[in-house]
This record gives C-alpha cells, structure tokens and sequence, in this order.
C-alpha cells in the first residue's frame, strides 16, 4: 500500500528515497493527547501521541474503505476512524470493529506503522519500503548530543522539491552573492577553488583557499538519516563562543514541497550559553529567519525544469555528486523491487 | 498550532514578546561585546558604563549578570 518497492527510480527520485530515516515534523507540532495528519515522500501520515507522550506514526489511511484516520477520534491508544467507526491502535493492528464485532479484520495488522525517535526537537521517521520495514541504524548527528553544544531549532516549509533544497547545501558559494546583504556572510572572496574530501560517512564540499570568513565548507553525512553539517562566523557582537554550526536535514514533503530542518548551534557552556540563547531569542534568530527567507525566495523561484537545462562549472562539483548519488540509489531502490 | 501548510514563522524558540527592557539589554549587550570584548568582567563593566542597569535597578554585578543570564536564556 504505502511506500511501494516497485516504485519507480523517476518516482522515488522525486518523492524522497526510501529505507532511510527522514525529518517529519518537529516534535512540538504533535502535543500529548492530540494527533496531526502529515505528508512526507508524497504519502499520507498520521502522527498520533498518548498522552504520556509516546509517538506513533500511521498511514493516514482507514484499512476498511480507505478513509483518513486524521478526520477520527483520538481514543488515547488508539484512533477510531469517522466513517464507520473501525478502531486502529498504534501498532496499525485493527482492535474493533464496532458495526461488526468479531469481524475477519479485527486483530490483524493492516496499516503501515513506522518506527519513529525524536531527536533534538524533532520527528525523524523510518521510511521503509516493502521489503525493508525494519529500520537500519541511526547515528545521530555528533552537535545534537554534544551537551557542550547548544542548538535552537528552526523548521520552515518551501514549495521546493527536496533535492533543491538540499542541493542548495551542498553549494556553499551562494552563501558569498545571495546573503552578502546578511549579518553573517558579508565578509569572503567572491571567487574560490573547492575540492571533494572523502569522509567515512559522506564528503565535505570546501574552498581550499579561505576558511572561517562566510560558508566556507559543508559536509555532507549519511548515517541513517541524511544530514549536512557546517560552519557560519558569527560577529564580535554575538558574544564569545565563535562561530555558530549548522545541522541541516530536508523531508521529502512530495514531489514540489519540502521541510527544511536547521539546528542552529553553538559550542557554549555557562554564562556565555545562556547569554548566547538570550541573544538569539531576542534578536538573533529574526536575523537568521532573514537569511533563510533568502533561500526560500530564490529556490521558490527556479523553473520547474532548472536542472535539466544548466551549464555547471567547478563550483557545482559538490552538487553534482550528491545528485549522481541519490540518482544511484534511487535506481537501486526501484530495482531491487523489480 | 496551526496545521495550515506552509508554516513559516519567524520566531520558534520564544516563550513570549521580549519586554522593553530584555529589548534594551540584548541590544546594549551586542553593543558591549563588539566594543569591550568578551569577557565576563568586561561586558558587567560595559553594561554599567551604559546606564543599562538590572530590572531593579541597581548596577550589575558578575554574579547578577550570571543569574540573570540564566533566567533570560532558558
């Protein structure tokens, strides 16, 4: 039903690849007690909680007719769906069947269910196909369980494919024309040599000629989930602590839309964290919100069909293995269902 | 929480409006650290060298600072 293993490459190319952990939603976005219908790699979720907190995450899909789960009834460990009544508990099993009691469908296990952690204030899910439902592991990324790292995070939702927004990532020469109006990225070459360095868990993308001035460099990690890390200089004003990073993550949304994940982060303990934290929610993070709005306008922006008519020179180097590698996999995921 | 797509808000991590006076001590205290450095004894020294005293009132002291830091920060 969901997350087929014969999609095709085409399908899963544009809809977000499969046996990984994705983003979903931050976490705040699903309170006790309460349930929230999503959309992640162009299928139809929904994240239930209990009240004690514990978060499950369902195909928002009644295994009766059809119906959204979402339009139910949230009955504390279970959902029942509107249409006809048929309760669903977490796991997807059916438990009741109120206009048929004893019915076949009671006590099997018809909706997918995916397994589900949340880390750093966010949902991160296990979207398996088919032939993959049980989740590989996860490492998450090293600044969000570093307890001498602080990180504030920030989500925002662009119609954007997800391959553009993380593209936009892995080319950190922008960062020196799009934001040269920003608090941040004033400073830097507006020319530079980058190299592809090799790492155990991905590739960094760097200049080779200048470090700590704009964004400079960036690494791209696959460790269950997809996740870039990087480096932005922060003015004297914002106080000791140096430069803040950045852990960036994309859900696939569907084929034109994506939430974007950005941990904001800062090796800070002490006085200087909780004036570093104060500062942010003050006046910081506006400053930031602006900056990102600048990526948002521009990808939003870009034709339909940017990528298929382009003439890339070295400073793409970075994006044009990331594409070479999710197009890669993408074909291995249809093909290994064929 | 509003489930209408596309969420975009400016400010997550408040708990509230900043009031006139966190206003006033955040933009002093950018001021302070680009001007006096980033030490904790410059920055009680620059915020009192600026008439931006505590809520009460009162000049800063280092331990004040701290705890009002932590106050404001969490």
């Amino acid at each position: 039903m969901t997350l087929s293993s014969t999609a095709t490459a085409d399908r899963i190319y544009a809809t977000g690849l499969r046996n990984q952990w994705h983003p979903v939603v931050p976490s705040r976005f699903v309170a006790p007690g309460a349930m929230r219908k999503v959309t992640a790699l162009g299928e139809q979720w929904l994240l239930f909680r209990r009240s004690d907190g514990t978060l499950s995450m369902l195909a928002d899909r009644c295994p009766h007719r059809g119906a959204p789960l979402s339009l139910g009834r949230h009955l504390g460990d279970r959902v029942a769906c509107w249409y006809h009544g048929v309760e669903v508990g977490t796991d997807g099993t059916v438990t009741s069947v109120p206009g048929l009691p004893g019915c076949n469908l009671e006590g099997k296990k018809l909706v997918t269910s995916l397994p589900v952690r949340e880390v750093g204030g966010a949902v991160l899910a296990w979207f398996g196909d088919e032939e993959h439902p049980e989740p590989a592991e996860l490492t998450l990324p090293d600044p969000l369980t570093d307890p001498a790292v602080d990180a504030f995070l920030c989500y925002a939702e662009w119609e954007v494919p997800w391959r553009y927004a993380v593209e936009n990532l892995l080319d950190p020469m922008h960062g020196a024309f799009l934001h040269h109006e920003s608090h941040t990225m004033f400073a830097g070459d507006t020319t530079a040599k980058f190299r592809i360095r090799e790492t155990d868990r991905g590739y960094f993308f760097e200049k080779t000629d200048q470090r700590g001035v704009n964004f400079d460099w960036v690494e791209l990690c696959r460790t269950g989930v997809d996740w870039v890390d990087l480096s932005i200089p922060y003015p004297p004003s914002a106080g000791p602590g140096g430069p803040f990073g950045i852990v960036g993550m994309v859900c696939p949304v569907d084929e034109q839309r994506s939430g974007v994940f950005f941990w904001r982060y800062r090796r800070v303990e002490d006085w200087q964290r909780a004036s570093w934290r104060f500062l942010y929610k003050t006046l910081i993070e506006e400053r930031h919100w602006e900056v990102l709005e600048q990526d948002r306008v521009m990808l939003e922006a870009m034709p339909a069909d940017a990528d298929q008519r382009e003439n890339l020179y070295q400073h793409d180097l970075g994006v044009v293995r990331l594409r070479r590698l999710y197009r890669a996999e993408a074909e291995a995921q249809s093909s290994a269902g064929a | 929480m509003t489930d209408t797509w596309p969420y975009l808000d400016v400010h997550q991590s408040r708990t509230h409006e900043p009031t006139p006076y966190e206003y006033r001590l955040a933009a002093t205290l950018e001021q302070v650290f680009a001007q006096e450095g980033h030490e904790l004894a410059d920055v009680v020294r620059g915020l009192n060298a600026r008439a931006v005293h505590t809520a009460d009132g009162t000049p800063w002291t280092e331990e004040s600072f701290r705890a009002e830091m932590n106050r404001l920060g969490d």
